[in-house]
C-alpha cells in the first residue's frame, strides 16, 4: 500500500536521556510552531477560571491598586507625614512598581504551578512542556497590560488634587517601556522554568514561593527608592533579578529619564540568566515529567 | 530504518521509579538529608526489552493483562515516557487517544477542548478550526452538549469527543488505548467505520483494548504483552486464542520457555 497523499516522512528518535538537553533547534522550532496552543490555552484558562465571576479580572488589578493605597498610607505615616511635597510621587512609584512586580510574580506562581497541575495533557500528549508556564505568562502580561491605563488615570486624577507634583507627562523615555517590560516578562519567564521544574520534584516549592514572593516585595525598589541606597549597598539592587528593572521602570515612569546603562545592563543579565538557567533546569528534566505527575 | 516501517522497537526497556516513602516535598527532603537517610525508592520494569516493527498500514493489536505494560508502550511510541533503554525510531504523525481520556479541561466546553487539543498535537489554528466542526458532527452529541463544559459529559460523550478528535486528525499513526470501550452500540457501530476507512487509507494503527472481539475483527496482526514482556505475535486470533487459554487456565504458551 502507498502512503497518503498527506503524508511526510517526519522521523522521530526517542532514546534514553540523561539530564541533558534534548537538540535545541528541533525543541525551539516545536515550541514556536505551537505557539498559539499557548495563547489559546492563556485565553481558555481566563475564561475557565472567570466564568463564574465577572469581577474576577477586575479584582486582578484591584488588588495591586488598593495594596499600593495601603502601602502609600504606611510609607507617608512612616515618614511623618511630609506629604505635601512628593506625596503623588511616592504614590507613583509604589504603583508602577507594584503592577511591575506583580506582572513578574504572577508569571512565577502561575508558571511553577503549571507543568503539576497540567496532569492529563501531559500524560497524554507529546508536546515542548516549555509552552504550559509560557502560557501562564501570557496570561500574566494580559493581566498586566490594563494596569497601565490604570496607572495613567490615577496620576492624572491625583495631578488635578495636587497640580505642584511633579510628574512627567509625556515623555521620550516613555519609548523604554516595551523593552523593559519584555526584560520583565523574559526574567519571569525563566524563573518560572526553574520553580515548574522544582516544583516536580519537590511539592511544597509552591507554598514556599508565596512566602519568597513576600520577602521579595519588601527588597524591590518599590516601597523605597532605588537613589536611597549608596555605595556597596547598590549590590542589594543588583543581586535582586527584579531590581534593575524595577529601578529603570522608576526611572522612565517617575523621573521621564532613560534608564542608565547600568540599570540596562542588570537587566539583560537577569533576564538572559534566568531564561538561559530556567530554560536548561526545565527543558533537560521535561522528558521525566511525565513519569513524576 | 527500512522505509515501509512506521514504529521500530529495538530492546526497549521502561522503568519507573516510584518514591515509597512520604510524599516528596522540600520539607521531608530537609529531614531526611539532617537525619542522613535515604530515599527508599522501588523500580517498577514495566517494559523488558522489547524487540518490534510495525509496518506502514498495518493494524497492531495488543492483548495482556491489567498492569502488563500496554499503556506505558503506548505513551513511549506516542514521545511521552523515554525509553530508560533502547530506542524507539517513529515514521510519521502521531495522533494518540490513550486511556485516562485525552487532556480535557473540564471547566471547558467540548468545543473549546477539540481545539485546544488539536493545537497541542500541532496543528494550526486554521487547520483545526476547519476540522472542529467535522469532529463535532462525528461526535453527535445530542442536544448541543458540544457546548457545553466538559464536567458535565457523560463518561460515554467524553469518550465520543475524545475518539472523534483522536481519528479526525488525519494522522499517519494512530494510538488508540482502551478508546473504543465507552461509546454504545451505534457509537461504536460508527467508529468501527471510521477504523476501516482509516485501515483502506493506508494509515498505521495501534490499538489496545480488553475487548477481545475488537482485536479480531480490525487487526491484521497482534501481539500478546505479559508482565513487559513480549509472549508471542501472531494473527489476532491466534494470540486471542491463547491470550483466552491463558485467563482460564492460566498457563503460559509452550514457547514461552524460550524467552
Ligand atoms: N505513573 C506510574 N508510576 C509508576 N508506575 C507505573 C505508572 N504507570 C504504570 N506503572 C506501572 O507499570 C506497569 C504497567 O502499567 P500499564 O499502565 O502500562 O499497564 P496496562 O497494561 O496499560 O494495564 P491496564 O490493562 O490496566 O490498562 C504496572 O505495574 C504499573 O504499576
Ligand atoms: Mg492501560
Amino acid at each position: 500500500m502507498s502512503p497518503s497523499a498527506d503524508f511526510q516522512p517526519k522521523i522521530q528518535v526517542f532514546e534514553p536521556h540523561r539530564a541533558s538537553l534534548p537538540p535545541v533547534i528541533p525543541y525551539l522550532k516545536e515550541f514556536w510552531n505551537r505557539r498559539s496552543f499557548a495563547i489559546e490555552l492563556s485565553r481558555f484558562a481566563d475564561k475557565a477560571e472567570y466564568l463564574e465571576s465577572k469581577l474576577g479580572k477586575v479584582w486582578l488589578v484591584l488588588n495591586p491598586l488598593l495594596l499600593a493605597m495601603v502601602y502609600f498610607l504606611l510609607v507617608t505615616v512612616i515618614r511623618g507625614g511630609n506629604t505635601k511635597t512628593n506625596g503623588l510621587t511616592t504614590l507613583a512609584h509604589i504603583l508602577i512598581g507594584l503592577f511591575t512586580f506583580y506582572f513578574a510574580s504572577n508569571c512565577i506562581t502561575a508558571g511553577a504551578q503549571s507543568i503539576t497541575t497540567g496532569g492529563r495533557l501531559i500524560l497524554n500528549q507529546a508536546f515542548p512542556r516549555a509552552l504550559l508556564p509560557f502560557s501562564s505568562s501570557i496570561s500574566a502580561f494580559q493581566t498586566f497590560l490594563p494596569t497601565i491605563p490604570v496607572y495613567i488615570f490615577v496620576i492624572i486624577i491625583g495631578k488635578i488634587f495636587f497640580p505642584a507634583t511633579q510628574v512627567p507627562r509625556l515623555a521620550i523615555s516613555f519609548l523604554w517601556v516595551p523593552l523593559i517590560v519584555a526584560l520583565v516578562g523574559i526574567t519571569g519567564f525563566g524563573l518560572a522554568l526553574l520553580f515548574a521544574t522544582m516544583n516536580v520534584y519537590f511539592r511544597d516549592t509552591n507554598k514556599l514561593l508565596s512566602y519568597v514572593m513576600r520577602i521579595w516585595l519588601y527588597l524591590s525598589p518599590i516601597l523605597w527608592l532605588p537613589s536611597m541606597l549608596h555605595g556597596w549597598h547598590r549590590i542589594a539592587l543588583y543581586a535582586n533579578p527584579l531590581g534593575p528593572v524595577l529601578s529603570a521602570t522608576s526611572n522612565i515612569w517617575i523621573e521621564g529619564k532613560t534608564p542608565t546603562l547600568s540599570e540596562f545592563i542588570g537587566a539583560f543579565a537577569w533576564a538572559a540568566g534566568s531564561l538561559l538557567i530556567g530554560g536548561y533546569f526545565f527543558v533537560s528534566r521535561e522528558r521525566d515529567f511525565a513519569v513524576r505527575i | 530504518m527500512p522505509e515501509e516501517l512506521a514504529v521500530r522497537i529495538e530492546d526497549l526497556s521502561i522503568k519507573y521509579k516510584i518514591n515509597v516513602d512520604t510524599k516528596r516535598t522540600l520539607k521531608n527532603a530537609v529531614m531526611r538529608a539532617s537525619k542522613g537517610e535515604k530515599v527508599r525508592m522501588r523500580t517498577v520494569e514495566a517494559i523488558k526489552h522489547l524487540t518490534l516493527d510495525v509496518p506502514h498500514g498495518s493494524v497492531l493489536g495488543i492483548v495482556g493483562a491489567n498492569g502488563a505494560g500496554k499503556s506505558t508502550l503506548m505513551r513511549s511510541i506516542a514521545g511521552i515516557l523515554p525509553p530508560t533503554e533502547g530506542r524507539i525510531i517513529v515514521n510519521g504523525k502521531i495522533s494518540t487517544l490513550l486511556a485516562l481520556g485525552v487532556g480535557f479541561n473540564p471547566a471547558l466546553s467540548g468545543r473549546d477542548n477539540i481545539i485546544l487539543g488539536g493545537l497541542a498535537s500541532g496543528l494550526s489554528k486554521d487547520e483545526i478550526e476547519a476540522k472542529t466542526e467535522a469532529i463535532a458532527e462525528f461526535a453527535a452529541l445530542p442536544d448541543g452538549f458540544i457546548d457545553m463544559p466538559v464536567r458535565t459529559y457523560s463518561s460515554g460523550m467524553y469518550g465520543r469527543v475524545a475518539f472523534s478528535v483522536a481519528v479526525n486528525m488525519t494522522p499517519d499513526i494512530l494510538l488508540l488505548d482502551e478508546a473504543l470501550s465507552a461509546g454504545d452500540a451505534s457509537f461504536k457501530e460508527k467508529s468501527f467505520q471510521r477504523m476501516r476507512e482509516l485501515c483502506s487509507e493506508a494509515r498505521t494503527i495501534i490499538i489496545v483494548s480488553h475487548a477481545l472481539a475488537t482485536i479480531n475483527e480490525l487487526c491484521d496482526s497482534a501481539i500478546w504483552l505479559h508482565k513487559g514482556s513480549m509472549l508471542a505475535k501472531d494473527k489476532p486470533e491466534a494470540i486471542v486464542d491463547q491470550y483466552l487459554k491463558f485467563l482460564d487456565v492460566g498457563t503460559l504458551p509452550s514457547n514461552f520457555e524460550d524467552m
